[in-house]
């Protein structure tokens, strides 16, 4: 069995300081996410479930530059192989051409019997990229599974459903994406960081998988993705440390937040 | 097991420049880091001195993301009513090449590390080094969680606490009494106002140190560096003293005070505090250096007691530079003659021969020189009270400079204590 792991690698949110409500981002790392390291968990569980099974790690670059060092968290994971579609045109893209680009990929790479996503992505968590590589493939999906089981040709995927468990099943090939809670995903050791750097990674460019910057070419502008700005009270409390507390007591006392 | 030339477990200044060396000759080198990328966890109050390491790969510090070069030092006596400040610049200070630098060891460790994977060495992060593998009282590797590696080399530099060394009886455990613990705020402040505050040029730096009320009397003092756009502001504080103190001081509070005194208030005014962090120094100087090696491993930067504090300049990365360095030359010549037992010998007299262990020797009387306390309270206050007095006018006649000057030096420097201490002073 074929299963690919497309991954996404984030800037470090840990790393991020944000200042004048923009984030900044200038020499903050790149990781791969914490919820795609679950879907990479779940591709070896199934491997080592089934065996005789191949897991294929495929990523976008997004302006990552040292995305071949990030990856090869994946490939210590486990993962016995790497894909990188790296492209300035991508940099820009949306997730209508993410999904274009990473459904191309798959294609080149020839295909799998699953394709397992993260139920989103750790930075921005729009969702979309299962459903729309399944759709861009003509592949059945399975959103939000907890639970995975591959037998006699068929997944067994298990979704949370508030107070039910919603048991589906499928066909191969298909395309699942799975949450969080399916697994706790491995450190990897230092045996197998050490081999890592031996797995093949191959890095295309949009031309590689037939397509070009036009076709990746964002179809939408985010405007603007802060917070609503909320009116706030703006009451200074000066003086002394001991002082503004005493006057802090008083003005949440005043409001009804404290007990008098 | 997997065996491989070298392991170094560290990845500090002295590990990355142990591994940067055996790399660049080709030998197969795997350093371990335990934080998420070397320099993660990495702390330094802020300078590190290129000159004395200057010819040990000269191309790393040609090209090395540093903050600024020092060119202006500042040393402030602080006491609860005055401060008097000695301002030094000096042509050759700003002028290339450059003495010292201000670092964040974040962005220097993690540059380092890449140089060292250029070379083709391996650096692995995250993987905390559990124990040295022994063989006949020989080192022969490492053991990581379940996984072991061997290594005809291991060089350990693994910081000040030497937990694995330790653990496998290569060293002291060390004592808190001769150690110092360093804590700091970085503090965002624009390029502008570093310059301004601190008369620089334009991309130089300054060093700033502070003596007296920082530490009420404590071991210890003040530092303040100027890196691009923030400052590195904290204190150095000797355990001993802060432990057997009987007011039983909360330290965290020292900082907070220094901060807010007034002489100080103003040099870190609108700054936005950026991260804290805080690490151990050994303050022991020669009489803390441990056997520097043994059947297959070497000791350096922090884990072989490397540091050297000397109130006005504190060094110890430049230490930790130069012990990796000869670690590695030493490795490699050994493995040249075809005999690794050579290389611990080798790696001593090359330490004993060249200023980083000459230096520490010199120094070697300082730690029980600067355990005086008088030195954080009484000199500082004196030098106050000269400056005080002198530049004091009031509507009673004033008296003669010399008057005035004498007056305080008398009282505070002609006396059988302070004769004794500068006897003591001709020793350092």
């Amino acid at each position: 069995m074929k299963i690919i792991v497309p991954v996404k690698t984030n800037p470090d949110l840990q790393m991020i300081r944000i200042k004048n409500r923009e984030p900044i981002l200038e020499a903050v790392p790149y990781k791969v996410g914490d919820l795609d390291k679950n879907s990479v968990e779940a591709a070896l569980q199934l491997q080592a479930a089934v065996g005789d099974t191949q897991v294929v790690a495929l990523t976008i670059a997004e302006g990552n530059r040292k995305i071949k060092d990030t990856m090869k968290e994946v490939l210590a994971m486990g993962a016995d192989e790497a894909y990188i579609l790296s492209d300035d045109a991508l940099t820009a893209a949306d997730q209508a051409g993410k999904a274009l680009a990473l459904a191309k990929a798959i294609e080149k790479i020839g295909g799998a019997d699953l394709i397992v996503f993260a139920e989103g992505s750790t930075d921005n968590y729009s969702g979309q990229m299962g459903p729309r590589v399944a759709e861009l493939l003509a592949l059945p999906e399975i959103g939000y599974a907890k639970k995975l089981t591959v037998a006699d040709g068929k997944l067994t995927a298990e979704r949370g459903m508030g107070d039910l468990i919603e048991v589906l099943e499928s066909s191969l090939p298909a395309v699942v994406t799975v949450t969080s809670e399916i697994n706790e995903p491995r450190i990897p050791t230092l045996m197998n960081i050490m081999k890592a750097g031996k797995k093949p990674t191959t890095e295309w460019t949009l031309g590689d998988v037939g397509l070009d910057a036009a076709a990746v070419a964002p179809q939408k502008a985010v405007l603007s993705n802060l917070a609503e700005e909320q009116q706030r009270k703006n009451v200074m409390i000066e003086g002394s440390a001991e002082e503004q507390c005493a006057a802090l007591i008083d003005a949440l006392i005043k409001d009804g937040v404290l007990e008098a | 097991m997997e065996k491989v030339d070298c392991i170094v477990v560290g990845g500090g200044l002295a590990g990355l420049s142990a591994a940067y060396g055996l790399a660049s000759e080709g030998l197969e080198v795997i350093l371990i880091e335990r934080g998420d990328y070397a320099g993660a966890k990495n702390v330094t109050g802020g300078r590190l001195y290129v000159s004395p390491i200057r010819d040990m790969y000269p191309e790393l510090w040609e090209a090395a993301p540093f903050e600024r070069p020092v060119t202006r030092e500042f040393i402030t006596l602080l006491n609860s009513g005055n401060a008097t400040t000695i301002e030094f610049a000096s042509d050759k200070f700003a002028a290339q090449p450059y003495q010292s630098y201000t670092v964040l060891r974040a962005t220097l460790d993690l540059w380092l590390s890449e140089q060292v994977m250029e070379k083709g060495g391996m650096v692995i992060t995250n993987q905390r080094v559990d124990e040295l593998l022994m063989e006949d009282g020989k080192v022969i590797g490492i053991r990581a969680g379940e996984d072991e590696i061997g290594a005809d080399m291991t060089i350990v530099a693994e910081g000040v606490l030497g937990l694995v060394s330790t653990k496998a009886g290569l060293r002291q455990k060390p004592s808190w009494k001769d150690h110092a613990v360093g804590f700091k705020e970085t503090i965002e402040l624009p390029q502008e106002v570093i310059e301004s505050r601190w008369h620089l040029s334009p991309g130089q730096g300054a060093a700033h140190l502070f003596m007296g009320e920082v530490t009420k009397g404590m071991l210890g003092g003040g530092f303040l560096y100027t890196n691009k756009s923030s400052i590195s502001f904290g204190i150095v504080l000797g355990m001993k003293d802060a432990k057997e103190r009987a007011d039983k001081i909360d330290v965290y509070t020292l900082l907070d005070d220094f901060k807010a005194h007034p002489h100080v208030a103003p040099l870190v005014a609108g700054g936005e505090l950026l991260e804290y962090s805080a690490h151990v120094i050994s303050e022991a100087g020669y009489a803390g250096i441990p056997q520097l090696y043994g059947d297959g491993y070497l000791l350096a930067g922090d884990t072989a007691g490397l540091a050297l504090n000397q109130l006005y300049t504190v060094r110890g990365m430049d230490f930790a530079v130069a012990s990796g360095y000869y670690a590695a030359k030493a490795t490699l010549e050994a493995k040249q003659q075809g005999d690794l037992s050579a290389a611990g010998p080798m790696y001593e007299k090359m330490m004993r021969d060249t200023w980083v262990i000459k230096d520490l020797e010199t120094a070697q009387h300082i730690p029980h020189f600067i355990e005086n306390p008088r030195i954080f309270t009484h000199y500082p206050q004196s030098v106050g009270r000269i400056f005080e007095r002198l530049f004091t006018l009031t509507s009673d006649p004033t008296e003669g400079i010399y008057h005035k000057v004498m007056g305080s030096v008398k009282q505070d420097f002609v006396n059988a204590k302070t004769v004794k201490e500068l006897m003591g002073v001709r020793k350092i």
